[in-house]
């Protein structure tokens, strides 16, 4: 068994899949935002297997740069769900249907 | 030695984000989200990316988790109510056709491809030298525009956190 590169998109396309039925099916905000998470790990996984097979770093340093992005959402997403229990005591996305009412 | 590593923490990985889906507790999914972002450490080395599997350690499983992990238990440890319901019936095509439809997708344009050996990496590949090197030379301006997209997020979720509308500059 050799990892080509088949493999390793193959198998970010299987974790993006599972991040994204998580996001559908769960009803618990905090736990949708965790399956972003998963989504976005997903694609460094993408960035680090090209950067292996073009024996170039740059997809490394685009996988910092994923970090970042994913730490700045976690942080944004949070500090608004904390804000959203506050008001309505609650992080169950079925109950926070004012908008689409 | 790499294809070990990589089939066993690939595995583990998709393991931990399934049991995450899975898991009612949102305490108990933030541990298996951790278990699949060392998992993914894993398969970063396995990738010859020394200097992001141990990121994907200290930052992913390490800065990020915690702080779920944190807002969980200060919000809502146990069980939602809504988590005990099923999804009705008429739910369940449209929760199953997207995934399947980036699966088949994605499977389709793979298998028209060689599945060739990932080529050997060069001596010092991904080595926080040679990252160090991108990050402050060819991608200097990136790196600085993602800080500040991060202090940009750090004063949001700051007014965002503040209880009294009583900010310092208003």
């Amino acid at each position: 068994m050799v990892v080509s590169l088949n493999l390793c998109l193959g198998l970010a396309a299987a974790i993006f899949v599972v991040g994204m039925t998580g996001f559908v099916v769960r009803r618990n905000t905090l736990v949708m935002l965790m399956c972003i998470e998963l989504m976005l790990s997903s694609v460094n996984l993408v960035f680090a297997a090209f950067s292996r097979q073009l024996g170039d770093a740059s997809g490394h340093v685009f996988v910092l740069m994923n970090f970042a992005v994913a730490a700045a959402e976690a942080a944004i997403g949070l500090a608004m769900l904390v804000e959203i229990y506050r008001r309505r005591r609650t992080v169950d996305v079925d109950e926070l249907k004012s908008l689409m009412e | 030695m790499e294809a070990f590593l990589f089939f066993t923490c690939g595995a583990l990985m998709l393991l931990g984000g399934v049991m995450m889906v899975l898991q009612r507790s949102a305490v108990v999914a933030a541990l298996w989200l951790v278990f699949a972002f060392i998992a993914a450490a894993g398969v970063f080395a396995a990738l010859s990316a020394p200097f992001v599997a141990i990121m994907q350690v200290l930052v992913y499983a390490g800065a990020i988790m915690v702080l779920f992990l944190f807002v969980i238990m200060m919000l809502h440890g146990p069980v939602l109510d809504g988590e005990r319901k099923r999804l009705p019936l008429p739910m369940w095509p449209a929760v199953a056709i997207p995934p399947l439809a980036v699966l088949v997708l994605v499977g389709g344009w793979l298998s028209g491809r060689k599945a060739e050996a990932l080529p050997a990496a060069p001596e010092g590949f991904g080595a926080p030298a040679q990252i160090a090197n991108l990050l402050l030379g060819r991608y200097l301006l990136a790196f600085e525009l993602i800080s500040i997209v991060l202090l940009v997020a750090l004063i949001g979720a700051l007014t965002l956190g503040l209880r009294e509308r009583k900010l310092p500059w208003s």
